[in-house]
């Protein structure tokens, strides 16, 4: 697994590096040095070394296996994405709600009044908290809440 | 006198009712945030950010301080009664502080720890208000040279001092720099990496990676370790039947201990990069060579859990000097504070001192009575944080997650941030997962403009030698420094190894 990211950011540090020399200049225009110096550096060292520790990776061939609560995590980060997802349509406050309902229905089961009351209480007091007390952004949907 | 007349008016800032009132709120969410396991003060405070906006920035700035140092109390009360550290700066303490719950002397370890920390943080501010002027001075004669190897330094040792693979924290480091570059080149006006998205022209804000890495991503960490599961089921419950307090003899044995890891943890802090979790682990190292009972150690020897206790509190003393004098954080927590001081207009550099002293000033002074609060919350409100301690861990982590994604939109009403958020706490999970180093990101991302900017007018200077940074007595000398830190840190790992 641990290969697979490596080659991940070894992709992405590619498309750096390329975008670095092909489309950024070494000099300025007053002959200094140019907005490619810095990234053309941190590129060429960054694909280097992902090589390198891929490399080292793919000779121990480890393979890992995964851990008992992968999918809670994968539960969980699915929730958190589609929480952001939500908030530009339902708003912050509904989307707190629905999300507190379903993680909780998800991680504490069978305590369907605890997470009621959990559900609707604490993301109206972050709500009040960030939006009347701070008077801070909080996201607006098709509601104005 | 300056230093009396300057510590005074500190003082007269810090002790007005609503800067107590700040400070009072400060230290009891750094502890709040110390036992969470998982949620670091980075990301508590940058989640905490915009609840400052409405606040003087003194205020504001005293609040997430104490933010930041009173995490380091609150972590190790899970190191003692969990077993699981509440900050990674922490982890020494477990251990002989858990070993210590176990025999029933859980009240005597936490009160020792109050102590330890107190008088540790306390330490640190003293010497933060005897050297940060002469090093605010010494600053001034800094030029692009000494700041680049300032940055490389902080990255350097960051890397080497935190175990783990070198090369994935290199890694992590040069993705962070990358991401830094994002945005319009400010010496030519050249757009880098912006796609033609008029939201990248500005870069990359590290706000919402910071709350993603160090909040989400350490969160879905603790639910794939199980922390949900497990939660709170190993903790020593405090027994009413033995002494809670220490005996003389415990304070007595571990007065040099005390002494010893202050001091490290102040010159630990004080380094770029190294921070509280190198000066506790090193601390803990210094207490088994010199004892005389190292048999003792990871059994419950008071020592063990005082001198890195100590040390973590007055390395995150130490730390405030370069960020106060350099304008250079030396870890992912003072990276936020770097950001907090700029979103209130102040520049912390080597003029701050003398530019804000009733900021600058403020802030130190506020330390003092931060330490005694944190000192009293410590041993009197144990039975309150223990209760925290049992909230599950199931219901916990939802809320916390509610307040990164709100916090997050909330800095700039940003709905495309707050996906920044989400995709920084998937990148952090992963990092995790596989031994890379958020910290490291973080740092690299929040310098890396510093780093690259300094490099440029170095090189402009020296008409592209490289050979300037060994003509420069600063630079020399902090060439020096960076170089004994590494090679420390390569001997201190194979130490690790070897034991």
């Amino acid at each position: 697994m641990r290969a697979g990211f490596l080659a991940g950011v070894l992709l992405l540090a590619g498309g750096y590096t390329w975008i670095a020399f092909a489309e950024l200049a070494w000099l300025s225009s007053a002959g200094r040095l140019g907005p490619a110096f810095f990234p053309r550096i941190i590129g060429v060292a960054l694909v280097a070394l992902c090589a390198w520790s891929l490399a080292a990776e793919l000779r121990h061939d480890a393979r890992e296996r995964l851990a008992e609560f992968w999918r809670v995590t994968l539960v969980l980060a699915l929730l958190s994405g589609l929480f952001v997802a939500a908030l530009d349509v339902l708003g912050g406050l509904v989307s707190m709600i629905a999300y507190m309902a379903a993680t909780l229905a998800f991680l504490n089961r069978r305590r369907h009044w605890q997470n009621a009351l959990l559900a609707v209480l604490l993301p109206l007091a972050i709500y009040l908290l960030f939006r009347v007390w701070l008077n801070a952004a909080v996201p607006r949907g098709l509601l104005p809440f | 006198m300056d230093l009396f007349a300057n510590l005074l008016l500190g003082f007269s800032v810090a002790v007005s009712p609503l800067n107590l009132a700040y400070l009072f709120a400060g230290v009891m969410i750094g502890m709040v945030v110390g036992i969470i396991p998982g949620f670091g003060p980075a990301a508590a405070l940058a989640v905490l950010l915009p609840v400052t906006f409405g606040m003087e920035p003194a205020g504001a700035v005293i609040m997430l301080a104490a933010i930041y140092y009173g995490s380091q109390y609150g972590g190790t009360i899970t190191s003692i009664l969990l077993n699981t550290p509440g900050e990674s700066s922490t982890v020494a303490s477990t251990f002989d502080g858990y070993p210590l719950a176990q025999q029933g002397r859980a009240g005597p370890a936490l009160v020792m720890q109050a102590v330890a920390s107190f008088a540790g943080g306390t330490l640190g501010v003293v010497l933060i208000t005897l050297l940060a002027p002469p090093f605010s001075q010494l600053a001034r004669s800094f030029g692009p040279p000494e700041f680049f190897l300032l940055v490389v330094m902080g990255l350097s040792t960051l890397i080497v001092m935190l175990g783990g693979n070198w090369r994935l924290g290199l890694i992590s480091a040069l993705v962070g720099l990358a991401l830094g570059t994002v945005g319009v080149d400010l010496e030519t006006g050249n757009s880098r990496f912006t796609f033609g998205s008029a939201e990248m022209i500005g870069g990359i804000d590290f706000i919402p990676i910071a709350i993603g890495l160090f909040g989400l991503g350490e969160l879905y960490y603790a639910f794939y370790s199980g922390l949900h599961v497990t939660g709170t089921g190993g903790i020593v419950q405090l027994q009413k039947e033995r002494p809670f307090w220490p005996t003389l003899r415990d304070y007595a044995e571990t007065r040099w201990a005390l002494a010893r890891g202050s001091l490290l943890g102040f010159v630990v802090g004080v380094l770029p990069g190294a921070g509280a979790t190198v000066a506790s682990l090193m601390s803990y190292s210094l207490e088994k060579s010199v004892s005389k009972t190292p048999e003792n150690f990871g059994k419950g020897a008071m020592a063990g859990l005082v001198g890195p206790e100590a040390a973590n509190n007055a390395a995150s003393s130490g730390a405030m000097v370069p960020l106060l004098t350099l304008g250079i954080p030396g870890s992912a927590a003072t990276a936020v504070l770097l950001a907090a001081f700029v979103l209130w207009g102040l520049t912390p550099g080597p003029l701050l001192m003398a530019q804000k002293p009733e900021f600058a000033w403020g802030l130190i002074a506020s330390m003092y009575l931060g330490n005694m609060a944190l000192l009293a919350l410590n041993i009197f409100a144990i039975p309150l944080f223990v209760q925290m301690i049992k909230l599950p861990y199931r219901i916990l982590a939802p809320a916390v997650i509610l307040v990164c994604t709100i916090g997050t939109y909330s800095v700039n009403g940003s709905i495309v941030e707050t996906w920044l958020m989400f995709g920084a706490g998937l990148v952090g999970f992963f990092m995790k997962l596989h031994g890379f180093s958020p910290a490291a990101l973080v740092l690299a991302l929040v310098l890396g403009p510093l780093a690259e900017q300094s490099l440029r007018q170095t090189l402009a200077i020296s008409r592209g030698s490289f050979g300037i940074f060994l003509e420069r007595p600063v630079s020399l000398a902090i060439l020096g420094i960076t170089l004994t830190m590494l090679v420390a840190g390569i001997a201190m790992r194979r130490a690790r190894r070897q034991d």
